[in-house]
């Protein structure tokens, strides 16, 4: 147990010592400011301008899905495929640890990346939900906040698995990185093509299951936790693990 | 004495090239064993077997009384390994890395604290304890390697050609350091120098072509030229080769 610790402990640390992390923090909070700072801005110029719920100002929008189309991959492309290609898989997998153990700790690493670069946005939250100083209480309603961040994080974590399952498949990170785009495509279909759709047609109904935009447009943004969602998050998340411990005791059938 | 190692039958295919091809021996506690043999002849493979990265094809492999298949944990626990590449992030200082090896060794606290300072002295690494490990030349990360396989104080030492690529001076504190090892734990280690075998071992074994050809003794009488020669006559032309090694083992 403290095995697997240390080895999250590394990780959690490794990440912070690549520039790819910081990468990724620039841009995430880059285009997550930005879209917070132009929509709250169209809220308050003149005319018919609304907003039906507050997290929508982020996560309504085409752009944030494409940014969170490509941030997974790029931070689990390193997971396996790296230490595969300079060869330190071999010395973590010949220290007294076992297959899932390496997997979980990995896991744990960075998901708690992943939560730490939503962290800064609960800045925008006293603005979104109308904070009052003085009651100290927020004006708005803050549950579908709370929603809208409950949804990221089991999402954050079903993309994060694949990633880390297809990182744990090739030496390449490159390649690890694109062929986990194009796993995340797959359930981010709906939210590109919704508009062009018939919204009655059992398509959209089959679609609707996988998009995790409309997930967050639909639900979680509105205050609604639909437990389909995160049973298909949490789902595909532990079957993703658990290819990855299989993809590392796959070594020992060759 | 105890057996430390009890191989049986070792095979290792990969696809259908046969690595290992039946390679048995054992190793006694406290021996230092010396793994000789041309490239490609399958010392990597059996190390790394051993050492529990690879999956035997068939065949037995027991350390210390577990198999290396059924109980691959337990043995890791008394194996220090060092591959040939000895890879390392080089992300990392060198004492953070020790740190982090020891905790996943199951080393903590002021244990880990004093095994630290044990290797880092022993494998002359006091002036670059803080220094990335990406800035170190290759003899400094081959003693990071080294020191990373002691830094649980293991039971066997499976060493991966220790001395590639090290300059004559470092060679020869190598040399010292493994002959002091071998007081103190079991060592095998793989290598194509021959004198470094019969200067630092007690046993030889030399495999050809995935197989043993010789494994016996050194009774301090046998030097680099006699072990030459054998090896010479062992590896030689391909025709004759069951002929010599029966010859040999006769």
């Amino acid at each position: 147990m403290r095995a697997t610790l240390t080895l999250i402990r590394r990780e959690l640390t490794a990440y912070f010592l690549s520039p790819i992390a910081y990468v990724v923090l620039v841009v995430f909070l880059l285009v997550t400011g930005g879209l917070f700072f132009g929509r709250a801005t169209a809220l308050t110029e003149h005319g018919p301008r609304g907003m039906e719920f507050p997290m929508q100002i982020i996560l309504g929008h085409w752009i944030f899905w494409v940014i969170f189309l490509l941030i997974p991959p790029v931070l689990t492309m390193r997971l396996f495929a790296e230490e595969r290609s300079s060869g330190t898989l071999e010395m973590l997998l010949t220290a007294p640890l076992k297959d899932w153990q390496v997997v979980a700790a990995k896991f744990i690493a960075c998901f708690a990346f992943y939560l730490i670069l939503w962290l800064p946005t609960l800045l925008y939250l006293p603005v979104l939900l109308d904070f009052n100083w003085k009651t100290f209480h927020f004006e708005i309603d803050p549950r579908p906040a709370l929603t809208s961040y409950i949804g990221l994080a089991f999402a954050g974590a079903m993309f994060l698995s694949i990633g880390m399952f297809v990182s744990s498949l090739v030496r390449s990170q490159i390649v690890a990185a694109l062929v986990a785009i194009l796993f995340n495509l797959t359930f981010m279909l709906g939210g590109f093509l919704r508009p062009e759709m018939d919204t009655a047609s059992w398509g959209y109904k089959l679609l609707y299951f996988f998009s995790v935009p409309l997930h967050f447009y639909l639900d979680f943004t509105r205050g609604l936790i639909d437990s389909r969602h995160l049973i298909l998050y949490c789902s595909v998340a532990l079957f993703s693990l658990f290819l990855t411990v299989r993809s590392l005791e796959s070594r020992q059938w060759r | 004495m105890k057996m430390m190692i009890d191989v049986e039958h070792l095979t290792k295919y990969y696809g259908d090239y046969a690595a290992v091809r039946d390679v048995s021996f054992s190793v006694n506690e406290g021996q230092v064993v010396g793994f000789l043999g041309p490239n490609g002849a399958g010392k990597s493979t059996t190390m790394r077997i051993l050492a529990g990265y690879l999956t035997a094809t068939s065949g037995k492999v027991n350390i210390a009384g577990f198999d290396v298949f059924w109980n691959p944990v337990e043995v890791r626990r008394r194996i220090g390994y060092m591959p040939e590449s000895c890879p390392l992030y080089p992300e990392m200082r060198v004492e953070e890395y020790l740190r982090f090896r020891a905790g996943l060794k199951g080393v903590y606290g002021s244990a880990r604290r004093s095994r630290i300072d044990y290797v880092v002295r022993r494998c002359w690494l006091e002036d670059v304890r803080r220094q990335l490990i990406g800035t170190l030349s290759k003899g400094y990360r081959q003693r990071v390697g080294l020191a990373d396989a002691l830094v649980a104080n293991p039971q066997l030492l499976i060493l991966d050609e220790p001395t590639a690529g090290l300059d004559p001076a470092q060679i020869r504190e190598t040399r010292t350091l493994i002959r002091e090892l071998g007081k103190e734990h079991t060592v095998l280690l793989s290598t194509h120098i021959l004198s470094e075998v019969t200067r630092t071992c007690d046993h030889v074994i030399i495999i050809n072509k995935g197989q043993v050809a010789l494994d016996r003794s050194l009774k301090g009488g046998d030097t680099a030229e006699q072990l030459e020669e054998l090896f010479v006559r062992i590896t030689g032309s391909e025709d004759d080769s069951p002929r010599r090694m029966a010859a040999i083992r006769s």
